[in-house]
């Protein structure tokens, strides 16, 4: 027992050691957190979040900081799951003192880090997750999104897809928040405009074999099969569709981040006439993104991508942080309201005031010889939407097929 | 699927089946052969196996069964995140040896889907023919069943064990490898497959290597046929269910016999 | 002072319980505190089964799992009170851990830490698959528990003393049961089933009982858990989650009970600690288990209680 004893008085002891560290801070260092995906599905997306944050801060950093505080980052891994990202959130805002929390790229696990954001009022920039509730119901007001929600999305795309490929669409979505407010938001669009469901499904997150849900898929014999995945769920989904020939028998189309530009080359064949909706490509002749890239290429020596978000949220928290000449969450959050900058990856950019959503101008783009070739500019005031903070985006839905005779 | 057939409960099986995907991966690059990859892969992966079993498991073999277990998941985490390491976690695409798909019955099936179903099948029976027909195979079964029996026999035990975890981690990378096109390949893709691996062989009977087929054979059918009129997310439940329904009725599984590794 | 808690151990809990009152501590360290202590006290129940009954489960996250969804289901119907929480998770678990149970209990060694992981399995497959109760997402956002009407357990200290408190009821548990005659008839068991059975003692209801209070003092653990992190998912009954318990049991040493607390507090914060500077912190931690196994194989506390170890294996 005496062993036993001692080994809970050196814990103790130990655990005191690490507590008292951290009070001896350097001055005039303000630390933001970056807690992205190392892990798992979303492996890719974590890794450009963290270099477009990078970027960020080193360009801020040469201009002397913001409010004259050096930037620091630090990063953590979610693991793709709610638990971890929930601890690494609490770890960074309540131990590190983070001013401004980046992430994180499941739309479950950022609801989930929501909460930590809200009751331990951190700036909460999200760039990669679309989940509808999260402008919505799960609003709070430490909370800014510059990726555009499913309603976004699907407000764009279903027209394209009504007007140039085919009003018989079958559905087919990640089973969890993300892909299920996608396939929602994208059913309810679609009807609106006329177009017809053939069917929907949902595949679990993560699932190895899509082959089961391919028979259903060809007897509702659609025109165009939309697809709602992301990350390594694509992939798998697009090398099986193509292997069971689904690539060619149908007009494929997808949501935003559906895969990395990355991705592409090695995909290129099954990916082969996709049309994808995505607010980044290196190959989009817009003069703002191609300057973004040259710089984003120069820095890491690969194309930018989505994570052009994750840098333009951390010029936009600074730049919040400038105008309320202060670190404190209530001000910073109040000077983001409505504030427009010229100089993002795209040119202008304002944040609507009443859900904290950037307005962004979407493209449309077709894959071509493993490339994002544009095809069509959405203005972010056609797709955004209505605000509805605080009003369940679900309400009244159903996945329910209405049959046209 | 053709692993775990030889009665070592091994949490690591799955990562052997990750690592012959990789290697396989290694060996295309060098040599843009699918075929030879098909080769090298699995004896790069029994070496490395070999390696393992003498390193780690070797001490274990008189003690209790559950050390193995408990060893095996250690040797999994390792295994698991050194693949990460080296090769990163980013999702590698292996493309299929045969391509094109066949109509059947009323669905296009891919051709090389239709080769796996060829090849496991020819596989199996190379595997049967080996455990009934060859002197090392009998010599297998026999060690499994009494190893201090065998041992007073004369037979190098020790070697014996090595040689045939070395062949069951070939076995598992080979399927690594066919299975990766399909599938593709990333470093926790052996963490499904260990369960699926376990399930099969505790449904047709610890230490039956045909009870294990049937099994397979049970739960692959019975997937098919569920997704016809379920949604494949109940499947995966119904499948369990009919596990349990088996463990209570015949809890020794379809073949299982009194007392293997009890 | 009994042999049931010695003065020691008393010391212990008193500086757990000041930990809170220490001028300046951070709350993260509270929270991580909570999750280690925990996480302990998952380890120790699993101890009661794997070091003094010789079970090992390798389904010990479903209890767990389990007994969090059941506190996230009556969260998020609105029902607060920690004791309708605790009662659901035990009334949930017990059913389930009666059902595992029964059948694992039947076999031995290898079988027992196979049925446990196979049924644990079909649980989580239940959970990640069910819409109804989340998915792969579960539940989530759910609201603060109350100890009584107006008293919410809101705060970071007030849900440090819920899991200490916990902790403390647990080991009392665990002590009275293993200085029990019905302990010593585990222990007994371990050492050599058959004989056990000769002199008259119904084994299996015996390792039923074990494998009873093992499941409900860590469904229990999970009933806390949302408590303190606010939702339920899925991932808590991966089998993978299993794995790390046992790891814990082993680095802290079979049959202890307090071994198996401080492996699991030392494997939450080494995760924690190491995870923030190094990605390969799995690899650590796999090489320390393939080196416990193969030079401790009683875990680093374990040495000095069982000289028995070795029939143990025999008598599997």
């Amino acid at each position: 027992m005496k062993r036993i004893a001692s080994a809970v008085v050196l814990t103790t002891v130990a655990a005191l050691a690490v507590v008292a560290a951290p009070a001896v801070s350097q001055p005039k260092v303000v630390k933001i957190g970056d807690l992205g995906s190392k892990v798992g599905v979303f492996e890719g997306y974590g890794k450009y979040q963290t270099m477009g944050i990078q970027m960020a801060v080193e360009e801020l950093n040469a201009k002397g900081g913001v409010l004259g505080h050096r930037i620091e980052i630090l990063s953590e891994d979610d693991e793709t799951k709610p638990a971890p990202a929930v601890r690494k959130a609490e770890k960074l805002i309540l131990q590190d003192d983070v001013k401004l929390l980046v992430g994180v790229v499941s739309s479950g696990a950022t609801m989930a880090v929501m909460d930590v954001t809200k009751k331990h009022k951190t700036i909460h920039w999200n760039s990669v997750s679309c989940a509808e509730f999260m402008r919505t119901t799960k609003f709070h007001k430490y909370y800014f999104s510059n990726q555009p929600d499913s309603r976004m999305q699907a407000n764009g795309l279903a027209k394209y897809i009504v007007d140039k490929m085919g009003k018989r669409v079958y559905i087919f979505y990640t089973d969890y928040a993300m892909g299920q407010s996608d396939g929602r938001q994208f059913k309810t669009a679609l009807e609106k405009l006329g177009g017809e469901v053939v069917g929907v499904a949902g595949a679990p997150l993560d699932t190895k074999d899509f082959s089961p849900w391919f028979g259903a898929i060809n007897q509702a014999a659609p025109e165009v099969l939309f697809l709602a995945f992301a990350g390594t769920d694509s992939l798998r989904l697009m090398t099986q569709l193509h292997s069971f020939g689904m690539t060619r028998k149908y007009k494929l189309a997808g949501i935003d981040c559906f895969l990395l530009q990355q991705d592409l080359p090695s995909i290129a064949e099954p990916m082969e006439g996709f049309v994808q909706l995505n607010h980044f490509s290196a190959y989009n002749p817009d003069k703002s993104m191609q300057a973004f890239n040259a710089k984003f290429r120069k820095r890491f020596g690969v194309d930018a991508n989505i994570a052009a978000g994750a840098y333009d949220a951390v010029h936009f928290w600074a730049a919040a942080v400038e105008k309320a000449t202060s670190f404190d969450p209530d001000r910073v959050a109040e000077a983001h309201e409505g504030m427009c900058r010229e100089e993002t990856h795209i040119g202008r950019q304002c944040i609507r005031k009443e859900d904290h959503q950037v307005v962004m101008d979407m493209h449309l783009y077709q894959v071509k010889g493993g490339k994002n070739i544009p095809i069509a500019r959405i203005a972010g005031t056609d797709s955004i939407g209505e605000p509805m903070v605080g009003r369940d985006p679900v309400e009244g839905f159903s996945w329910e097929i209405k049959k046209k005779n | 699927m053709i692993f775990g057939l030889l009665g070592v409960m091994n949490f690591a099986h799955g990562e052997l089946y990750m690592l012959g995907a990789y290697a396989g991966i290694a060996v295309i690059g060098v040599t843009h052969s699918f075929w030879v990859a098909l080769i090298a892969a699995p004896l790069l992966v029994a070496a490395l196996g070999a390696v393992t079993e003498v390193a780690t498991l070797r001490p274990l073999y008189r003690r209790e069964p559950l050390y193995g277990l408990i060893l095996t998941f250690g040797l999994a985490l390792v295994f698991r995140e050194g693949a990460r390491q080296i090769w990163g976690g980013d999702m590698r695409r292996v493309l299929p040896p045969v391509t094109g798909s066949t109509p059947l019955l009323g669905m296009t099936y891919p051709n090389y889907r239709l080769f796996l179903l060829g090849a496991s099948s020819a596989l199996l029976l190379l595997i049967w023919l080996f455990f009934t027909r060859t002197r090392a195979g009998v010599l297998v079964r026999a060690a499994v069943q009494d190893a201090e029996m065998l041992d007073g026999l004369g037979v190098n035990v020790p070697r014996l064990f090595t040689l045939t975890f070395a062949g069951s981690a070939a076995l598992a990378a080979l399927a690594g490898l066919l299975l990766a096109p399909v599938f593709t390949v990333y470093p926790q893709m052996g963490v499904e497959m260990i369960l699926l691996a376990f399930i099969v062989v505790i449904l047709g009977g610890m230490g039956s290597m045909g009870g294990s087929v049937v099994a397979a054979l049970v739960i692959g059918t019975a997937q098919s046929l569920f997704s016809l009129w379920m949604n494949p997310q109940r499947v995966a439940i119904a499948i369990f269910a009919i596990m349990i329904v088996v463990l209570i009725v015949r809890p020794r599984g379809f073949f299982g016999r009194e007392g293997v590794l009890e | 002072m009994s042999r049931v808690v010695t003065w020691r151990v008393l010391v212990a809990f008193v500086a757990l319980a000041a930990l809170p009152a220490l001028p300046g501590i951070p709350t993260y360290y509270l929270l991580l505190a909570f999750d280690a202590l925990l996480f302990g006290a998952i380890a120790m129940s699993l101890d009661l089964l794997m070091g003094y009954t010789g079970l090992v489960s390798f389904g010990h996250a479903a209890f767990y799992g389990l007994g969090a969804y059941a506190t996230a289901i009556l969260l998020e119907r609105g029902v607060l009170s920690l004791w309708a929480c605790l009662g659901g998770a035990l009334v949930v678990v017990g059913v389930y851990a009666a059902i595992v149970g029964y059948f694992a209990t039947a076999r031995r060694g290898i079988y027992f830490a196979l049925l446990t992981l196979i049924f644990a399995e079909v649980v989580y497959t239940f959970f990640r698959y069910t819409q109804t109760f989340g998915g792969s997402d579960g539940i989530q956002g759910l609201p603060d528990a109350h100890l009584w009407r107006g008293v919410p357990i809101d705060t970071p200290q007030r849900k440090y003393y819920l899991v200490l408190v916990y902790l403390a009821v647990a080991y009392a548990i665990c002590r009275v049961v293993v200085t029990s005659h019905f302990g010593r008839v585990l222990v007994a068991i371990r050492e050599n089933e058959d004989r056990a059975r000769f002199l008259g003692y119904r084994v299996q209801r015996y390792k039923m009982a074990a494998c009873m209070i093992s499941a409900l003092l860590t469904g229990l653990a999970g009933a806390i858990y949302p408590m303190r992190a606010a939702f339920a998912t899925p991932d808590l009954m991966l089998w993978t989650e299993s794995g790390e318990f046992i790891i814990s049991v082993m680095i802290g040493g079979l049959g202890t009970l307090v071994g198996p607390i401080l492996g699991g507090a030392f494997f939450t914060i080494l995760r924690d600690k190491v995870s923030s500077f190094v990605d390969w912190y799995f690899i650590v931690i796999g090489v320390v288990l393939v080196l416990i196994v193969l030079f401790m194989p009683k875990g680093l506390l374990g040495i000095r209680r069982l000289h028995g170890f070795r029939q143990w294996r025999q008598g599997a």
